[in-house]
């Protein structure tokens, strides 16, 4: 084992990419931290009800009758809401997909305008706990249930369906025939059609191709579990409505409850502090819940808390898909022509599927396939009776680089190439030449790390440990989407510093505090900018909740980028900060501002650096106000390509049990600029439970027969914990350069994209043989390898 | 008298339940501030406002509830508040901020390992679970450690930083024992799953 190796930064700063605790290590690691459950106990809240949804048995029904009475004749029941009151009953049908936490943006401009499949609270159930019907708001939570009991429901029970390919087929339940007559998404105004890449002519490429690959990789619906469950406390007392939540966008969320209840804007209030993990989860505070707990707090005057169980925090999930990747090129490795096909498995309501499966994919398409003359993509988002498909960490890129890994590595193979030496001829950038810089350093350093050139051997022909295990290795890439030219999309970027006269800083540069890090950074990024202060991290005060009534606009905790955004602006605002306390040292030193300089917290005359005055002193002697300088700029637009990642595995496979056990990993990912260190590392590491929780053990699970889930619990949906996991090296490299003061790139989205599929590929270098679809449990192992018939499903009644 | 006939009023009452937290005696009256389903991390959360301990899983999946009875780890999301009678329960509020776990758990930053928390909601379980190996085995295995918390969920993946710091707080001298320890592979094959 190699003693760690810290990453070499390409410009050395004081703070900016420094290995260092998190500024919130102590309030958290102590227990002081306080999250949204925290922050809404009753003893804070006397007045507070706790609300309670009604949730559907049945995969698909709808209600013919429902009588509430029982319920609001128990002792403690408050108030009832059903789908037949007018409150309910008038609002907009909806879509939790309004944004992808980039922008704020109004109903009508939500990113999937296309698809308002959602009722809040209507009398449609789509699938096995859908929220329908009716809500309760009662003194405890155990009446709360106990309420729920006691109203009795009338269903309609209807035919559901939970295999895309099934639901495509004609006689199929149809689930939102308004929307998607045969259950597959049509055609909207941001994915674009079915075929939503065509560029060159593919089929012309596959018949002059002299060699093609053609596989299949099936992605399943990992979830995020995020520990924090969804938890809201709304109190609407007169006009004004405020509520503290654990969403992660405070902006979108005031946005969203103004818009769908008919609100000013300056009549909601929408706190945030600290959040138990983001992942994706839920999106980004779209969601019907924060409505009808807002609902029954103005029926009842009282302060509302609505939260999640952890059963019902399995509330969206990953996109399941299953692609189809062809591929074709020369003798020489040149590859001519990719085709790529997906179904994809939406669930219940569309959401974020187009993300996955057309918006992602397109962004890839620009970047790593820029240099491919012909790319056909097609995909159909299909609706089923299952767990509606939402955000995930990697949305679109994780499912894509399940095929896209799998089918360079088989032309690898077929061509009699090294698939690196394949990967390096073919991808880059629309904006670069070939070989990639940064696909080189990642793949060159992931190689020499993980031993590939010692441990790599043809398929399944390594050595045999223990009688009956083998072992294999193997990687795959991807390009990062989180470069500054697009982030664009959000618009401006502002943030506020302000220096008071005793030189402590005050920050407002908000984004919520969900554990990525941001926070760590812009505080650095603030210390780095204001370095002529001779001031510390430790002298800078920074927002740890997020408060629509006092913050700025906050930066929302997508994309990784948030890491550097808000540092980009902070350097400008500092040369503002710098230029200010200039113009005041000026008057009290008798001199013109341009004629002095500020550093290490000392104002000179730039002709005689030895005398000047403190800028302590410039406030002291002067009129002891503080400088305040706020400004907002939007992200640079600059088409500065994007940087690589990738993920080489090291695994043993026992070819007894079929058990897989991934022995190490290296993670890669070149950062332009590596913003700090030990966050960025933490990333990389962290991502990996995830990605090795989806490659192998973790899958919802449904009775196919009854069409409700099985295992929304930990103990049945298996995260790996410390003893699973295996060696990690995280790697941290500066090759390629985005646009500004710093030119990063977010990382830690990307961590988990390339996981399944350098597992698999190096499972199919230890076994010979592939497994195509994740999880890779070991009933598939022995089944691939030919030690049993037929994999354990349901069997024809 | 006096005395007697408000026994007698009392009678067929339950006495109340006592439960040292974090050094103080707290008592709770049977139908008033307790109930027999009510759980610990309730009384400990709603009625003491002890919130450093997290109800995440609320079924002893995850461990973001421990707490330590007597010394020892428990999840207090499935132990009953009652079952708590007369004993002594240590949560996160109970320790110094400079305990040697809650420093080390702050302080990780070392490279190659990450940071030990990201976003902080398993991150008191964990001490906790932490304390309570370390009153069991003061000088834990990296190995120990990993089995000793696997009880415990981080979803961000903090697993190496998290390990590192309780080899920190544990006094050993991680140079001795092998720089990179916390990444060495397993000897043994590691547990399928959770326990």
């Amino acid at each position: 084992m190699t003693p760690p190796r810290p990453y070499k930064p390409r410009v050395p700063r004081k703070f900016i990419g420094a290995y260092r605790p998190r500024i919130d290590a102590l309030e958290k690691a102590s227990g002081r931290a306080e999250f949204a459950d925290d922050l809404t106990l009753k003893s804070r809240f006397p007045g507070m009800l706790y609300a309670k949804v009604l949730r559907s048995p049945y995969a698909h029904a709808r209600i013919k009758s429902l009588d509430a009475e029982p319920a609001r004749l128990l002792p403690g029941v408050k108030a009832v809401l059903t789908y037949k009151d007018p409150e309910l009953s008038s609002l907009k049908p909806t879509s939790a997909g309004w944004t992808d936490g980039v922008d704020t943006v109004s109903y009508e401009r939500m990113m999937w305008g296309h698809f308002r499949d959602r009722r809040v609270l209507g009398d449609h159930a789509c699938w096995a706990t859908d929220e329908v019907g009716a809500v309760v708001a009662a003194e405890s939570e155990q009446i709360a249930e106990e309420a729920l009991k006691l109203i009795e429901v009338e269903w309609e029970v209807l035919p559901f369906v939970l295999d895309p390919l099934e639901a495509m087929k004609p006689g199929a339940p149809i689930i939102h025939p308004e929307i998607a007559p045969r259950n597959i998404l049509p055609k909207d105004a941001v994915g674009g059609k079915d075929v939503f890449v065509d560029k060159g002519d593919a089929d012309k490429g596959f018949a002059q191709a002299d060699v093609v690959v053609e596989a299949v990789s099936v992605h399943h619906n990992a979830t995020q579990a995020s520990l924090d469950n969804w938890c809201c406390l709304v109190d609407w007392k007169s006009d004004k409505l405020t509520v503290l939540s654990n969403s992660y966008e405070a902006d979108q969320s005031r946005m969203h409850i103004s818009q769908m209840l008919d609100l000013p804007i300056n009549k909601v209030r929408v706190i945030s502090s600290y959040v138990g993990g983001q992942f994706g989860r839920g999106d980004t505070g779209d969601q019907p819940f924060f409505l009808f707990t807002a609902l029954l707090s103005k029926k009842t005057g009282r302060p509302v808390k609505f939260k999640h169980s952890r059963r019902e925090s399995f509330h969206d999930s990953r996109q399941p898909a299953i692609y189809t990747g062809k591929v074709g090129a020369k003798k020489d490795g040149t590859i001519t022509t990719m085709y790529f096909k997906s179904i994809g498995n939406s669930g219940a309501y569309a959401d974020h599927t187009m993300f996955a499966l057309k918006f992602a994919p397109t962004e890839i398409t620009e970047a790593a396939l820029a240099h491919i003359p012909n790319v056909r993509m097609e995909s159909y988002g299909v609706y089923t009776n299952k767990l509606p498909a939402c955000m995930m960490r990697g949305v679109g890129n994780s499912q894509f680089n399940l095929i896209f890994g799998h089918v360079v590595d088989m032309l690898a193979e077929k061509l009699g190439m090294d698939p690196m030496d394949l990967a390096l001829k073919n991808f880059g950038h629309e904006w670069g030449g070939l070989p990639d810089k940064s696909l080189a350093a990642v793949l060159r350093e992931g190689a020499q790390r993980i031993g590939w050139s010692a441990k790599r051997h043809k398929p399944g022909a390594g050595p045999i440990h223990d009688r009956v295990k083998k072992r294999g290795v193997g990687f795959s890439f991807h390009p990062a989407w989180h470069a500054e030219w697009q982030e664009a999309r959000r618009g401006e970027i502002r943030v506020r510093i302000t220096v008071n006269p005793d030189c402590s800083v005050s920050l407002d540069a908000p984004t919520i505090e969900t554990g990525t890090g941001s926070n760590t950074c812009n505080v650095l990024g603030c210390a780095e900018a204001l370095g002529f202060l001779g001031i510390t991290p430790g002298d800078i005060a920074w927002p740890h909740t997020v408060d629509t009534e006092t913050s700025l606009k906050d930066c929302v905790q997508t994309d990784s980028a948030v890491s550097y955004l808000q540092s980009e602006v902070l350097a400008h605002a500092a040369r503002e900060v710098k230029k200010r306390l200039q113009e005041k040292a000026a008057k009290l030193m008798k001199a013109e501002p341009e004629d002095l300089d500020i550093a290490g917290g000392r104002v000179f005359r730039k002709a005689a650096p030895g005398k000047g005055m403190s800028v302590r002193d410039v406030f002291r002697k002067g009129d002891m106000l503080p400088v305040v300088v706020e400004i907002g700029r939007p992200p640079n637009a600059e088409k500065t390509g994007v940087p690589y990642i990738a993920n080489f595995a090291e695994v043993e496979v026992d070819t007894s049990t079929g058990r897989v056990q991934v022995l190490k990993l290296v993670v890669l990912n070149d950062c332009g600029t590596v913003m700090y260190a030990s966050g960025a590392e933490a990333q990389q590491i962290g991502g990996q439970v995830m990605g090795v929780g989806e490659a192998l053990t973790e899958e919802i699970i449904y009775d196919e027969a009854a069409g409700v889930p099985l295992n929304f619990n930990w103990i049945d949906y298996k995260i790996p914990t410390m003893a699973d996991m295996p060696d990690i090296e995280p790697t941290l490299l500066e090759v390629w350069r985005g646009a500004g003061e710093y030119g990063a790139c977010g990382i830690g989205e990307g961590t988990v994209t390339c996981t399944p599929r350098a597992v698999l590929n190096a499972i199919y270098n230890a076994i010979g043989v592939r497994v195509d679809d994740i999880p890779v449990k070991p009933e598939k192992v022995l089944r691939a390898l030919g030690s049993v018939k037929k994999l354990m499903t349901h069997t024809e009644p | 008298m006096v005395a007697r006939s408000g026994k007698q009023a009392c009678k067929g009452k339950k006495p109340p339940v006592k439960i040292k937290v974090n050094g103080q005696w707290h008592e709770f009256e049977p139908g008033r501030d307790i109930e027999p389903a009510m759980t610990l991390s309730f009384l400990l959360r709603e009625k003491l406002g002890y919130t450093g301990l997290k109800v995440a899983c609320d079924e002893g999946a995850c461990g973001a509830c421990t707490v330590l009875m007597d010394g020892k780890a428990i999840l207090s999301c499935m132990t009953l508040a009652a079952q708590a009678h007369g004993h002594e329960i240590l949560t996160i509020e109970g320790l110094r901020e400079d305990d040697p776990l809650i420093q080390a758990f702050a302080k990780q930053c070392e490279p190659g390992y990450g940071t030990a928390l990201q976003c902080g909601f398993c991150t008191p379980g964990f001490v906790m679970a932490a304390k309570g190996l370390l009153h069991e085995n003061p000088k834990p295995t990296l190995g120990e450690i990993k089995e000793g918390l696997s009880g415990n969920i981080c979803r961000c993946g903090c697993y190496a930083g998290i390990a590192r710091a309780v080899q920190h707080a544990s006094h050993l001298d991680c140079v001795a024992e092998g720089e990179g320890a916390v990444h060495s592979p397993r000897k043994s094959a590691p547990k399928g799953g959770k326990p």
